[in-house]
């Protein structure tokens, strides 16, 4: 078989398409980033960035402070041979580089290092979580253009669609089930006298959105989403149902059961404290699917009087 | 008896009448001011009654019985509890100064408490007491092993208890930043908070804080012979120091009680006292009794307070901490005009006379710094772990590692001879050996303004924070400078005036610690020195910013020297006192500014650096400001190298570790210092 010099031109020019195609160029929270071809070793400063990256089907080259994310995020499942960098409010810039990545994701946060990090590899800068941000549509964001930086935007896609369903069909288990009504406060309880109580700024008040639920607390908290205050603040919304967000302090039970305080608050006298397994709180657009499910089953299996 | 007829019986006239009124209004105008929320739900006699009963069907009674009045027989009983403790604190050690906080007792009980959640949570459950009061009798018998050559000299018993209580809080500090995410409720009981939701935690403390109280009062006659003075009281024997000991031991297992139930609730034990005696407590009895009340009163001011802020802040939590600081610091500011100057810092007394190492050679000392220090570069640069173990970096690597390694290690170094040479200034401008940037609370206003920054949420990059950070030190030194004039720089006022700027600063810093792990995390990386964060760029500005204010450091080598003489020689002898002050002032604040925007202000080397040119035998003033500026550089360059490579990868703040050193050279210098 032969073939024509002009079909060779014709080849060759059909082969740099896609390498032309794939110059692009992103404007970010820190400036401008290009990439000639998809990044293949990421290393990712949050968690917010290595859930994303995770969804996206993306091994990270290198997280931050990888043992907490096993604690507290779990899921999506970091793979145990991810290099760890070192932790979030200070990692060492040497570990990064020693890996040799092609792009690093990190937040605003990290603001003060931003010409140090831009050194070592094209940066990308998105904060999830700062002043003025709605942190579901910043996360969205950023999944999206993680997505399109690394060819995955299908994915990204897809991953966002089965949140919204997820959402919807959680919103209508609990409509059928009629226990849409009352507000909730989402608490993680600190120790027996204080709470960390999620605002109406933060990133699980998508799920309460979506699911139809009313937030007990209206006060705008920080930045992340969160006040912490005294358990006393919970009676002042005295017709809200309380759910308690996993992990709980050691022989926490035990201890609010002995206090009246507690046990005459009107949504422990109408047996409606609910207890829902770990959601970071502080991660992308991934936690607001698990707390979505969580919560629905646990609004619709019923409450009780004490956590457990 | 002879005793008798020294010590006015009571209800003599000579009791001030300010006293009990001034007392009775502070209680009134607190519990006035805790009642005002509650009264638009409840009528004044339901909430009366809200000390012993409640009403199930309205939940405002019920909040009322569970919440507010635990927390107001919380607050006025650990107030009380610590107002006493101070009161016997003071007079056990004759010093205005004395008090749990000033002792590291409080920190102590923290360090305690961290240490058992961390490693021993099974201890804490068994008994929240023990691992507090071993961690404040920890501190205190630091206090007490480093100042016991010393006798007890006051100001020195206060600067060993604010280095033990610095070298407590930075272990603190190193563990809050390895763990802070589990460590959420550390931050919260760190910051002190009194809410209460039921009376469980009350009654558990109120027969210990009953009973130690009675233990203190029975020592109440011995310890009135002890107010005579320490020579006659010598004369009773040996069970002085029994006395002392005893009265002391029971101050620490009131301060930890009461520490590993509600976390700091800091000054409040100095402010009490302070207060009495201010407002005219002559007698034991008298001060032991207001000093009492007025701390009940206080604390529940400074919790009304924090409640009352944390509704404004949208049900964000204030902690009583805070307020406590933000009350204690002025009361000691006020205490500033009515001390009497009759102690003096340690060194003082043993003026350069009498403290005078074997001179050497600066040019031999200079050059073993600089071999030191030239082994920590190449180390520094040279021998690093990677993510695949330790290696050794070739020379020709080295412009590459210079990247990472390079900046910040120069930083920590100039940051270092920045400190070294403000504290020689300040020492020289003060006359006093322990005068420094961190003890005389000149870093600390830096360190307030940049605190200030963070809560505001301000980015102004670095230029913008340095200068923020001068004027802030420079207020700091301003204002050192103007009280301590007519003191002549010596004693409690420089003392207490550094001591005021850091309760601030701590205000500030309990704030953002109980407002969440994250934003705390940060903070305390900066408080402590986040020299990793130094591009090339900003250490060669330091670099050009160091070896320029050196130079001119270098042209002011003469009124340096003449200052200490005192105003009139020094003009007699040709210089513009004035003007020649103003420049050092500037000088000593630019550089210290300097430096703790890279290390933080709370690293002790402009302590240690110029202590340690003096003990290498360096007299005049170039020759200490030289060796002071390589030791501190060395120093922090070592600091510096070992936060990187403890913990890789992670890192810990250079600036703690430098305190960590520092507190442990600084101790070991005081007691030294004492037996020679």
């Amino acid at each position: 078989m032969s073939t024509s010099p002009r079909a060779l031109v014709v080849g060759a020019l059909l082969l740099l398409v896609p390498i032309l195609g794939l110059t692009q160029t992103w404007s970010h929270e820190g400036g401008k980033l290009t990439l000639n071809k998809p990044p293949e070793r990421i290393v990712a400063l949050n968690w917010a960035a290595t859930e994303s990256l995770l969804l996206l089907g993306i091994t990270p080259v290198g997280v931050a402070d990888m043992a907490g994310y096993g604690t507290w995020v779990r899921e999506p499942e970091l793979p145990e041979e991810v290099a760890n960098v070192g932790t979030r409010v200070a990692p060492s810039l040497e570990a990064i580089a020693e890996l040799k990545p092609d792009l690093i994701v990190t937040s605003t946060e990290m603001a003060p290092a931003a010409e140090l990090l831009e050194r070592i590899a094209p940066t990308y800068v998105i904060s999830v979580y700062k002043q003025g941000a709605r942190p579901y549509d910043k996360a969205r964001e950023m999944l999206l253009t993680l997505g399109e930086m690394t060819d995955r935007k299908d994915r990204a896609e897809l991953v966002l669609a089965d949140i919204e369903k997820t959402l919807e069909e959680q919103r209508e288990r609990l409509e059928q089930a009629g226990v849409t009504g009352k507000p909730v406060a989402l608490v993680n309880f600190l120790d027996d006298r204080h709470v960390r109580i999620y605002t109406p700024n933060g990133l699980f008040q998508t799920a309460l959105d979506n699911l139809g639920l009313t937030n007990a607390w209206q006060d705008t908290g920080n930045y992340w989403g969160f006040s912490v205050t005294g358990l006393e603040s919970i009676a002042e919304v005295p017709d809200s149902r309380i759910i308690a967000i996993e992990p709980l302090v050691p022989g926490l039970a035990d201890s609010l059961a002995n206090s009246p305080f507690w046990t005459y608050l009107p949504p422990v006298q109408n047996h409606e404290i609910y207890q829902v397994p770990a959601a970071w709180p502080f991660g992308g657009v991934y936690p607001v699917k698990r707390l979505a499910v969580a919560l629905a089953d646990a609004l619709i299996d019923g409450g009780s009087d004490n956590v457990r | 008896m002879s005793v008798d007829a020294t010590l006015p019986a009571p209800g003599q006239p000579e009791t001030s009448p300010r006293l009990p009124i001034a007392v009775a209004l502070l209680w009134l105008a607190a519990i006035t001011a805790s009642a005002l929320p509650w009264l638009d739900q409840l009528l004044p006699s339901q909430l009366v009654s809200a000390f012993w009963s409640f009403d199930g069907d309205q939940y405002a009674s019920v909040l009322a019985h569970f919440s507010w009045a635990p927390r107001v027989s919380m607050a006025v009983l650990i107030g009380c509890a610590l107002g006493l403790a101070g009161a016997v604190t003071q007079q056990v050690l004759g010093n205005p100064l004395a008090s749990p906080t000033t002792l590291g007792v409080e920190a102590g009980g923290q360090f305690g408490v961290t240490l058992a959640t961390l490693f021993a949570p099974g201890l804490l459950a068994f008994s929240p007491d023990l691992a507090a009061v071993a961690g404040g009798l920890l501190a205190i018998g630091l206090v007490v092993l480093l100042t016991w050559r010393l006798g007890f000299s006051p100001v020195s018993v206060i600067l060993a208890g604010l280095v033990v209580t610095f070298f407590l809080g930075a272990i603190n500090m190193a563990f809050l930043l390895l763990k802070g995410e589990w460590l959420g409720n550390l931050f919260i009981w760190g910051a002190g908070s009194l809410i209460q939701n039921n009376w469980t935690p009350f009654f558990d403390l109120l027969p210990r804080v009953v009973v130690i109280a009675a233990l203190l009062l029975a020592l109440l006659r011995p310890l009135q012979l002890l107010q005579l003075g320490q020579a006659s009281a010598n004369s009773l024997g040996a069970k002085v120091s029994l006395l002392r000991a005893a009265a002391l031991f029971l101050v620490v297992i009131m301060s930890s009680v009461v520490v590993s139930r509600v976390g700091v609730v800091a000054f409040v034990g100095l402010a009490a006292p302070v207060l009495a005696r201010l407002l005219g407590a002559r007698t034991l009895t008298e001060r032991l009794l207001w000093s009492t009340l007025a701390g009940g009163g206080l604390l529940l001011l400074a919790d009304t307070l924090a409640h009352w802020a944390t509704t404004w802040d949208g049900g964000s939590l204030v902690p009583t901490g805070t307020t406590t600081a933000l009350i204690g610091g002025p009361i000691i500011l006020l205490a500033l005009q009515g001390f009497r100057n009759t102690h003096h810092m340690p060194g003082q007394e043993a003026s350069p006379a009498a403290f005078l190492p074997r001179r050497r050679s600066p040019v031999a000392v200079a050059g073993v710094l600089c071999s030191l220090l030239a082994v920590t570069i190449t180390l520094s640069m040279g021998w690093s772990p990677g993510l695949e173990g330790w290696n050794w970096t070739p020379l020709v690597q080295w412009t590459e590692a210079w990247v990472w390694r390079g900046p910040r290690l120069m930083a920590a170094i100039l940051a270092g001879m920045a400190l070294g040479m403000a504290g020689t200034l300040i020492q020289r401008m003060t006359g006093n050996p322990m005068g420094s940037p961190e003890l005389l609370g000149i870093s600390g206003g830096a360190g307030l303004v940049m605190v200030v920054l963070v809560l505001t949420g301000l980015d102004i990059g670095r230029p913008g924070q340095l200068a923020a950070a001068t004027a802030g030190a420079a207020g700091a030194l301003g204002l050192l400078l103007l009280l301590a004039r007519k003191h002549h720089f010596a004693g409690n006022q420089l003392l207490l005036g550094g001591l005021a700027l850091y309760v601030f600063m701590d205000a500030g810093l309990r704030l953002v610690m109980a407002s969440g792990g994250t934003v705390a995390s940060r903070l305390l990386n900066w408080m402590y020195g986040s020299t990793w964060l130094i591009p090339e760029s900003e250490a060669f500005a330091l670099l050009a910013l160091v070896v320029g204010l050196g130079t001119l450091l270098l042209l002011t080598l003469r009124p340096l020297t003449l200052l200490p003489l005192g105003d009139t020689p020094a003009s007699s002898l040709g210089l513009p006192v004035a003007r020649a002050r103003l420049l050092l002032l500037v000088l000593a604040a630019v550089l210290t500014a300097a430096s703790t925007v890279v290390i933080g202000p709370l690293s002790f080397v402009g302590l240690i650096a110029p202590h340690l040119a003096r003990v290498l035998g360096q007299q005049t003033v170039g020759r200490q400001l030289m060796v002071a500026a390589l030791a501190g550089g060395l120093l922090l360059s070592l600091a510096d190298y070992l936060a990187r490579i403890l913990v890789y990868p992670n890192q810990l703040p250079a600036g703690l570790l430098a305190a960590l050193v520092g507190g442990l050279y600084f101790l070991w210098g005081l007691s030294r210092h004492g037996r020679g």
